[in-house]
């Protein structure tokens, strides 16, 4: 809270001078999910200056949003796939006006209208990307790594890594035994805790934050990472390999939306609008490494990053991959039973 | 003795006081109280009819063994706090008037930075490349980088880190007290350094280190960011039970009463810590 005041401050001092109060922009995103460059340049544009806050799971933006009052409101925040329906569903949104966004058409017709959100009343998406198997080639001999249960062999005693994220990593135990990642049978989570309980003694560390680190560090050499995060990855560590698990890849969708206390939305029409344009997409995928679902910007993307397959994968990595979906609050308490176990066993 | 002033002086700090207290202490632990008797809901978090669900859920294997698993390793901290504070604050008290504060301040040093910035910094001392194994490599006591982060080891460390300061200051407040008198007595009445220490100077000293003992435990089972950081999110803490209840499961009830179980343990502890001070108080006299 410290830094959002000290930000909100700084904003306030840079235009000081003006007669008119500036306006602001208080932006609610994923850590390290948005470049510098994109928020500069809409500062510039508009003049709208951008409070930039970050969060590291859905739980804990979901948990902030439904309990700030009016006077620490975010203008715009941009939940995952499930989430987008859970918080709709939850009257925690304030529709889009579409009359006011320009470039929505230029959206992938396969990631509009979905049953999170049919009609796109409430979500824009912004992003999407996939949860697959790291591999630093560097430090694994051997049969090279192929699917999700590879993680169990002997070799991998305590180098492997899990995302901290509950559905991902029970996505996973859930995939090895053939079910759904998205399953609702208590007899099959179970399963899945089974099967996870066997892994953990090689598991080293669990990380959401920024989930490249562990194998930059060293720390670990095989498990788990978001395919941005893969691709940035390969940047500092050109033996950082993104592998495409035979059981299927863990898909999502990223969609802006409008907090039903947000305070400017008008400034959040205006930033949806501004980050819809090609050049901007562009931008932002190739410095990130995720995919844009913006058709319009993928010539204007550069070949290398067109053609990675981490970012953007081909029919054949697609198959058998799975996006997550709400699950209801039952099943997630079966899950989260499990997984508390999972965390304190020895 | 009363002047007049004096009184409105006192009025406002006594407002303050109980302000502060009814406001700020009270009324959080209330509302904690008040959530832990209700009943999850999905959407609104809570909601009534009141039970003791939650209650009965602590009981749970798992949870006792989380919480067993928390005591164990806050337990370690605070033995590793009192092995090293307890001789630290003993020296502490014998070095001269300019010395003492100079180590003080010095102690105090770190509470300027956040702590949770600390945990970051002892993450890159800790690390597979990081600054230890570097140092010990380079000296040629190691061949291979030591397995040191996202250990328990590595939690305790960090634990023992931040909570260090809690056990010296009260035990150095008993050690300033501690009367050089008795010391010659003793040392008069035939005892030896051994028997002095073990019948004078621990009896007396008990105080500040139930007082030390206090100020390490119970903070050392709620400080989730520790073994998130240090630990891999493994080797949890009472306070990540309680994190993960309020944010992941959404079930606020269990996680209120998860916290008012380790207020419950602060508060029987500090009952202990008075009776234990009535009793020295009363064999002194």
């Amino acid at each position: 809270m410290k830094k959002l005041a000290l930000a909100g401050m700084l904003a306030v001092g840079l235009t000081g001078c003006s007669s008119e109060e500036p306006q602001v922009l208080n932006l609610y995103n994923w850590s390290e999910y948005m470049p510098q460059e994109v928020l500069d340049r809409f500062t510039e544009e508009t003049g709208i200056q951008v409070v930039y806050t970050t969060y590291d799971s859905n739980e804990a933006m979901y948990a902030r949003l439904k309990l700030l009052d009016d006077s620490a409101a975010y203008d715009l925040a941009v939940p995952s796939t499930y989430y987008v329906s859970k918080m709709r569903q939850e009257d925690l949104l304030l529709p889009i006006d579409r009359s006011k966004i320009e470039g929505f058409d230029n959206l992938d017709p396969e990631l509009v209208n979905l049953d999170i959100d049919p009609e796109n009343k409430f979500s824009v998406p912004y992003l999407w990307g996939t949860t697959g198997l790291a591999v630093d080639t560097a430090d694994i001999e051997g049969e090279p790594v192929t699917a999700w249960e590879d993680l169990w062999e002997d070799r991998f005693d305590g180098r492997v890594m899990l995302t901290n994220d509950m559905r991902e990593v029970f996505h996973v135990g859930l995939r090895v035994l053939g079910y759904s990642g998205n399953s609702t049978n208590p007899d099959e989570i179970e399963a899945a805790y089974e099967k996870l309980s066997e892994l953990m003694p090689s598991v080293r560390t669990f990380n959401s934050d920024a989930p490249r680190m562990p194998y930059l560090e060293g720390e670990t050499d095989v498990g788990m990472i978001w395919n941005g995060e893969a691709v940035m990855g390969k940047d500092t560590m050109e033996s950082l390999e993104y592998v495409y698990p035979e059981e299927g890849i863990i898909a999502w969708l990223d969609s802006f939306v409008i907090p039903k206390n947000a305070k400017n939305p008008e400034a959040a029409h205006q930033f949806i609008s501004f980050v819809l344009q090609p050049e901007i997409s562009a931008l932002i995928s190739e410095e990130i490494g995720y995919a844009t679902p913006n058709l319009a910007s993928r010539d204007l993307l550069p070949d290398e990053v067109a053609n990675n397959r981490a970012s953007y994968p081909n029919a054949t990595d697609m198959i058998n991959a799975e996006f997550q979906t709400d699950i209801g609050d039952d099943a997630l308490q079966v899950y989260a039973k499990y997984w508390e176990m999972l965390k304190s066993g020895r | 003795m009363h002047s007049v002033m004096q009184q409105p002086f006192k009025t406002a700090v006594l407002i303050l006081v109980w302000g502060w207290l009814l406001f700020l202490v009270l009324a959080p632990n209330l509302l904690v109280v008040g959530a832990s008797v209700m009943t999850r809901d999905p959407v609104s978090f809570l909601s009534l009819p009141l039970n003791l669900d939650a209650y009965r859920q602590l009981f749970d294997p798992l949870y006792l063994e989380v919480f067993l698993h928390s005591l164990y390793m806050a337990a370690m901290t605070t033995l590793v706090c009192l092995l090293i504070g307890y001789p630290f604050a003993w020296a502490l008290s014998k070095v001269g008037k300019q010395r003492q504060l100079i180590l003080i301040f010095l102690l105090i040093v770190p509470f300027w930075t956040n702590s949770l910035v600390r945990t970051y910094a002892l993450k890159l001392i800790l690390a597979t490349n990081g600054l230890l194994n570097s140092a010990l490599m380079s000296i040629g006591l190691i061949d291979e980088p030591l397995q040191l982060l996202y250990t328990e080891g590595a939690v305790i460390i960090g634990l023992v880190y931040l909570l260090l300061p809690f056990m010296i200051l009260p035990l150095y407040s008993v050690f300033e007290d501690l009367k050089q008198e008795l010391l010659l007595a003793s040392h008069d009445l035939g005892a030896g350094r051994f028997s002095t220490f073990v019948h004078v100077i621990v009896p007396l000293t008990l105080p500040g280190v139930l007082a030390g003992v206090m100020l390490v435990l119970l903070p050392a089972m709620g400080l989730f960011f520790v073994p998130d950081i240090l630990g891999g999110s493994r080797n949890l803490l009472v306070g990540n039970v309680i994190k993960n209840q309020f944010l992941d499961a959404r079930n606020w009830p269990f996680g209120a009463a998860a916290s008012i179980v380790l207020t419950v343990t602060m508060a029987f502890l500090m009952f202990a810590h008075r009776l234990s001070k009535r009793r020295i108080g009363e064999e002194g006299a």
